[in-house]
C-alpha cells in the first residue's frame, strides 16, 4: 500500500466521481438484472453491470485497467444492442446513447489514469501501466 | 474541473433513475399500501367503512338536474313531422355543417385556397376565447375537444362548460352567447364540448324566430334548443327551450352522468346517448339511448338493452335498466335508412362482467343500428366479446361508398381503440371485408370466463404494431430499460386480449387509449384516401379484491367516501357492487414518467380503400413538449406522442391535425405524408380542426384546449388561421 496515492490533481478527482458513477449505475443493473434473470428475462444486464461495477471501482482507485474494462463492457454492450434490435434507431437509444457518453468520458480520463498508474509504479517501473493498453 | 462539471450534468438524469427504482412492483399488492406514481390516499373515517349504494330509486342528489326541469311529456314517434333537408346533409362548399363536415362524418372539405404550396403562409387571423378554463384554485378537469360548426354566416360552438356561441367568421366578434349556468360539479371526467348540431326546422317557416336553431346535449343532462339567429331559447322546445336527460335515470349525483358529443338529428329525431362514469360501479345509472321530437323536445323512444321491448319512459318512481352499456362517442345518422348507428361501450364495471346479461353481451362495444322510428335495433356488428380491457368506441363512424368490384356499396367505416378498422355494409351490419374470429387467450377470474374468440378485421392495415417483447422496452438509459423489462416480466401477457387478474398486473395492449379514439377518421371519396391517427400506449391492469380497493381508497363517484384521486373514468375503478376494484396506469416507468414500449407512441396513416393499401404512415408528434420527468425538451425528434383529436381532409392536398401532445398543429401533404406547416398552439390541441370559406377567404379553425389527462397545457382559445389577404 506504500504505493497508493490519494488523487491530487483535479483530473485525478475527475475519475474518481467517474469510476463513483459509473459503480453506482452498474451495481442497479446486477441486482434488478438477477431479477429479471429469475423472471426468465435477459442476463445481459446482470453480467454486464458486473464488468461495469468492477470498471467503476478500478477507476475510482485509479487503475487504467478500469477503463479497459469499461470501454470492453461498452462494446458488449454495443454488439449485444445490435443483436437484440438490429439497426432500429429507438431500440438503439436507450442501450447506446447513455453507455456511449460514458465511454467517451472514460477516454478523456485515460491519460489521467496513466499519470497515476505510473506515479503508483514510479519506484520500481516505468513501464507497467503501458501494458494495459 | 470543467471535465466534472459536465459529467456532473451528462449523468444526472441516468443517477436519479439509478437512486429510485427500488419499488418496481408497480401494481400494488397486498403488502404495499400505495400504487407507486398514482398515490391514491387513503379516504373515509376508518378502513371498515363499506359502501353501501344507495338503492336506484333513491331520490337524485340536487344539482343533477341543474335546472330544475320537469318531466318530458311522451309523443308517438309516427307523429314526427317529415324532416327537410338540413344544412349537413349537404353542404354548401364554404361550410362545415356538422361536428364531423357533414352527415357522412367524412371531415373532408371541398376547399382548395390552402394548398402544399401556400400553406406555409398560413398567419393567425384572430384567437377567440370561449371564457371557460379553470378557474384559479379549481381542480383542471379541461380538455374542451371542440370542433366549431360553420353555416352561412355563422360560426357555432360551445365552450367547455356549455356556453353556445355565434363568432364573426372573419374576425371572431361574438354575436351573441347563450349561457346554460353550468356547475364545477356537473364536470363527470373532463369538461368536454365536442360541438353542437345546426337544425332546420320543418315547421316554423324561414324568417321566424327557431327557422333555424342550435341543438346541444350538456354535461349537466339537458338538450337546449335555441334560435341560430340570436341565441334565444326556442320556446315550443321542451320547457323554455330545454329539456332534463335525467329523467327515468334513477339515483344519481351531479357528474356521473353526462353528454359531451353532439346528438345526431335523424328524420326528425333528436337522438341521446351519455357518457356514465366509468369504473364506479356496477349498478350506474342507465346507457340508455333515447329519441326526442327536434321540433318540441317531446320523448319519442327509448332504447334500454335490459328492457328490449319497452320502448317508454319509466313510470314515475321507476328507472332504465342499470349499469347497461354506455355510449359516449359522437354518432352518425342515416337519414336514407332511418338509422342511427350508435358506438357503443361496456356494461358499467368495464374491467368483470360476470354481472352483466346475455342482453349486455350481446351489444356491448358494438355499433348498433337503432331505427329511429321506433328505437328497435336493426342490427348489431360487435367489435370486443365480453370486454374486459375498456375497449369502448371511442369514434364516429364514418358513412362512405364501399368501391367494391361490383360498384359502390353503402358502407361504415368503424374505427376501433384495438386499431381494428371494420368496414360494414349499412344496411345489415355484415362486414364488407373479412372479419376472422381467432382464439382468445382464457381468464382466471371465478365464475367469469372470457370469451374463446375474438373478433379481427383482416381485410384492412392494422393500426397499430405486433405483440410486445421484452425487447421492446425502452427507456433512457439501460437502467430504466430493465426496469420496464422487469416490469414486462412481472405482468401476465398472453397477446391482446389478455385478461385481468388479481394475481399479478396484466399488460392491456393496444390499450384503452390506443388505436382510434374520439378523433375519428377523415375520408376522402373522390381519391378513396381514409386518414387515420392513432395511438400506441399499452396500459397495466390488475383487479385488487374489495378489501384491498376499500384500504385504497377506492370509493364510487356517489358514495359519501369518494375521492376523485382514487378513481375517475380513466385507470382507477372502486366497481362498487362487484367483488374487485380496479387498478389501471400506463405501462410506464412511474419514476420518469416514459412509457415502457418504445417510440412510436402515436401515427398517422393514410390507407387507399381501393387496394386497402397503406399509402404511408408516419410517427404524430415530436417530443419537443414532452421528455422525462415531464419536461420539454425541445427537440424537433418525430418520437410520435399520444394524440387525442382527429385529422382532417381537404381538396387542396392537405391534412391537418394537431392531437399529438406537442401542442402543434401541422398540415401534412395528402401525396406524400410530410409535414409541410406547423404553428405552436397556445395550448394543447386536443381537438379535431375544421376549415371553412368567408367572403373569399378560407380559413383553419382549431381549439386549443388542451387536455388535463394528456397532461397538454389548457386554454379557452379558438385559433383561427388563414392566408394572407394579398397570397390569393
Amino acid at each position: 500500500m506504500s504505493n497508493m496515492r490519494w488523487p491530487s490533481r483535479p483530473g485525478d478527482w475527475c475519475a474518481v466521481v467517474l469510476g463513483g458513477v459509473i459503480t453506482l449505475l452498474g451495481l442497479p443493473m446486477v441486482i434488478l438484472g438477477a431479477d429479471l434473470i429469475s423472471l426468465g428475462g435477459s442476463w445481459y444486464y446482470t453480467l454486464c453491470g458486473l464488468v461495469v461495477v468492477i470498471a467503476g471501482i478500478l477507476i475510482l482507485l485509479g487503475r487504467t485497467l478500469g477503463a479497459a474494462a469499461y470501454l470492453l463492457a461498452w462494446l458488449g454492450t454495443a454488439i449485444w444492442s445490435f443483436w437484440e434490435v438490429g439497426f432500429d434507431g429507438w431500440g438503439l437509444l436507450p442501450r447506446l446513447f447513455g453507455p456511449s457518453i460514458l465511454a467517451i468520458l472514460v477516454l478523456f480520463i485515460i491519460p489521467t489514469l496513466k499519470k497515476r498508474d505510473l506515479t503508483r509504479t514510479a519506484p520500481n517501473a516505468t513501464s507497467q501501466s503501458g501494458a494495459a493498453f | 474541473m470543467r471535465t466534472s462539471l459536465f459529467l456532473a450534468s451528462a449523468l444526472s438524469l441516468a443517477a436519479c433513475t439509478a437512486l429510485t427504482p427500488l419499488a418496481y412492483a408497480q401494481v400494488a399488492s397486498e403488502h404495499t399500501s400505495s400504487i407507486p406514481g398514482d398515490t391514491p390516499q387513503e379516504s373515509g373515517p376508518s378502513l371498515n367503512t363499506t359502501f353501501n349504494a344507495p338503492s336506484p330509486y333513491a331520490p337524485q342528489a340536487p344539482g343533477v338536474n341543474a335546472a330544475n326541469l320537469p318531466d318530458d311529456p311522451s309523443m308517438d314517434p309516427a307523429t314526427v313531422p317529415t324532416m327537410v333537408p338540413q344544412q349537413s346533409a349537404a353542404p354548401a362548399a364554404e361550410d362545415w355543417s356538422a361536428y364531423g363536415h357533414d352527415d357522412d362524418a367524412s371531415r373532408y372539405s371541398p376547399l382548395a385556397q390552402i394548398t402544399p404550396a401556400n400553406v406555409g403562409q398560413l398567419q393567425r387571423a384572430f384567437i377567440y376565447h370561449t371564457g371557460s378554463k379553470p378557474a384559479p384554485g379549481q381542480a383542471n378537469k379541461w380538455a374542451a375537444e371542440t370542433t366549431p360548426i360553420k353555416v352561412g354566416d355563422g360560426l357555432y360552438m360551445c365552450s367547455a362548460m356549455n356556453d353556445m356561441m355565434k363568432l364573426d367568421p372573419a374576425t371572431g366578434r361574438e354575436i351573441w352567447r347563450f349561457n346554460v349556468g353550468e356547475k364545477f360539479q356537473s364536470i363527470p371526467y373532463t369538461a368536454a364540448c365536442k360541438s353542437v348540431v345546426y337544425y332546420t326546422s320543418s315547421t316554423i317557416p324561414e324568417g321566424q324566430p327557431c327557422h333555424n336553431r342550435i341543438v346541444e346535449a350538456t354535461l349537466d343532462e339537458r338538450l337546449i334548443s335555441v334560435d341560430a339567429d340570436t341565441g334565444q331559447a326556442c320556446k315550443a322546445f321542451g320547457f323554455n327551450g330545454q329539456i332534463n336527460l335525467m329523467q327515468g335515470m334513477g339515483e344519481s349525483v351531479p357528474g356521473f352522468v353526462s353528454e359531451t358529443a353532439p346528438p345526431p338529428i335523424v328524420n326528425g329525431v333528436i337522438v341521446t346517448n351519455q357518457e356514465v362514469l366509468d369504473g364506479q360501479r356496477r349498478w350506474a345509472p342507465s346507457g340508455v339511448i333515447r329519441g326526442y321530437d327536434a321540433e318540441s323536445g317531446k320523448f319519442l323512444w327509448a332504447w334500454d338493452v335490459n328492457r328490449p321491448n319497452d320502448h317508454s319512459q319509466p313510470a314515475p318512481g321507476q328507472h332504465y335498466s342499470r349499469g347497461t352499456p354506455n355510449s359516449w362517442a359522437a354518432m352518425t345518422g342515416d337519414n336514407a335508412l332511418g338509422l342511427v348507428y350508435v358506438p357503443t361501450g361496456n356494461s358499467a364495471a368495464d374491467y368483470y362482467s360476470a354481472l352483466r346479461t346475455p342482453e349486455e353481451n350481446a351489444v356491448s362495444s358494438s355499433i348498433v343500428a337503432i331505427d329511429v322510428k321506433t328505437g328497435s335495433p336493426r342490427w348489431v356488428f360487435q367489435t370486443v366479446h365480453k370486454d374486459v380491457w375498456d375497449y369502448d368506441i371511442g369514434s364516429q363512424v364514418t358513412k362512405f361508398d364501399f368501391p367494391s368490384e361490383h360498384g359502390p356499396v353503402p358502407a361504415l367505416i368503424v374505427p376501433t381503440k384495438r386499431g381494428q378498422t371494420f368496414v360494414l355494409d349499412r344496411a345489415t351490419g355484415k362486414p364488407l371485408l373479412p372479419v376472422e374470429e381467432r382464439p382468445a387467450p382464457a381468464g382466471n377470474i371465478p365464475n367469469d370466463p372470457r370469451a374463446p374468440t375474438q373478433p379481427w378485421s383482416t381485410g384492412m392495415p392494422r393500426l397499430g404494431f405486433p405483440d410486445l417483447k421484452e425487447s421492446d422496452m425502452w427507456g433512457m438509459s439501460p437502467i430504466d430499460q430493465l426496469f420496464c423489462r422487469i416490469k414486462f416480466r412481472r405482468a401476465r401477457y398472453q397477446g391482446e386480449f389478455t385478461a385481468p387478474g388479481v394475481d399479478k398486473p396484466s399488460i392491456e395492449y393496444p390499450g384503452y387509449n390506443g388505436g382510434s379514439d374520439w378523433g375519428s377518421m377523415a375520408y376522402d371519396a373522390k381519391t378513396g384516401i381514409l386518414i387515420a391517427n392513432w395511438n400506441n400506449t399499452p396500459m397495466y391492469d390488475q383487479l385488487v379484491t374489495r378489501r384491498h380497493a376499500d384500504k385504497l381508497g377506492m370509493r364510487p363517484i356517489d358514495s359519501p367516501y369518494f375521492n376523485a384521486k382514487s378513481g375517475g373514468a380513466e385507470g382507477n375503478g372502486a366497481q362498487a357492487d362487484t367483488p374487485y376494484g380496479i387498478v389501471v396506469t400506463p405501462f410506464w416507468d412511474q419514476f420518469t414518467g416514459m412509457m415502457c414500449n418504445k417510440p412510436p407512441y402515436g401515427a398517422i396513416t393514410a390507407i387507399d380503400m381501393h387496394t386497402r393499401k397503406v399509402l404511408w404512415q408516419t410517427p404524430l408528434g415530436t417530443a419537443r413538449a414532452n421528455g422525462p420527468f415531464g419536461l420539454p425538451t425541445y427537440l424537433p425528434l418525430k418520437i410520435g406522442t399520444p394524440n387525442n383529436g382527429g385529422p382532417i381532409i381537404t381538396a387542396g392536398g392537405l391534412v391537418f391535425v394537431a392531437a399529438a401532445t406537442d401542442n402543434q398543429i401541422r398540415a401534412i401533404d395528402m401525396k406524400t405524408g410530410k409535414t409541410v406547416w406547423s404553428d405552436v398552439l397556445p395550448g394543447g390541441g386536443q381537438a379535431t380542426p375544421m376549415t371553412y370559406e368567408y367572403k373569399g377567404r378560407q380559413y383553419l379553425a382549431i381549439m386549443a384546449g388542451g387536455h388535463h389527462f394528456m397532461m397538454t397545457p389548457v386554454t379557452d382559445d379558438l385559433v383561427v388561421y388563414a392566408l394572407p389577404q394579398t397570397a390569393h
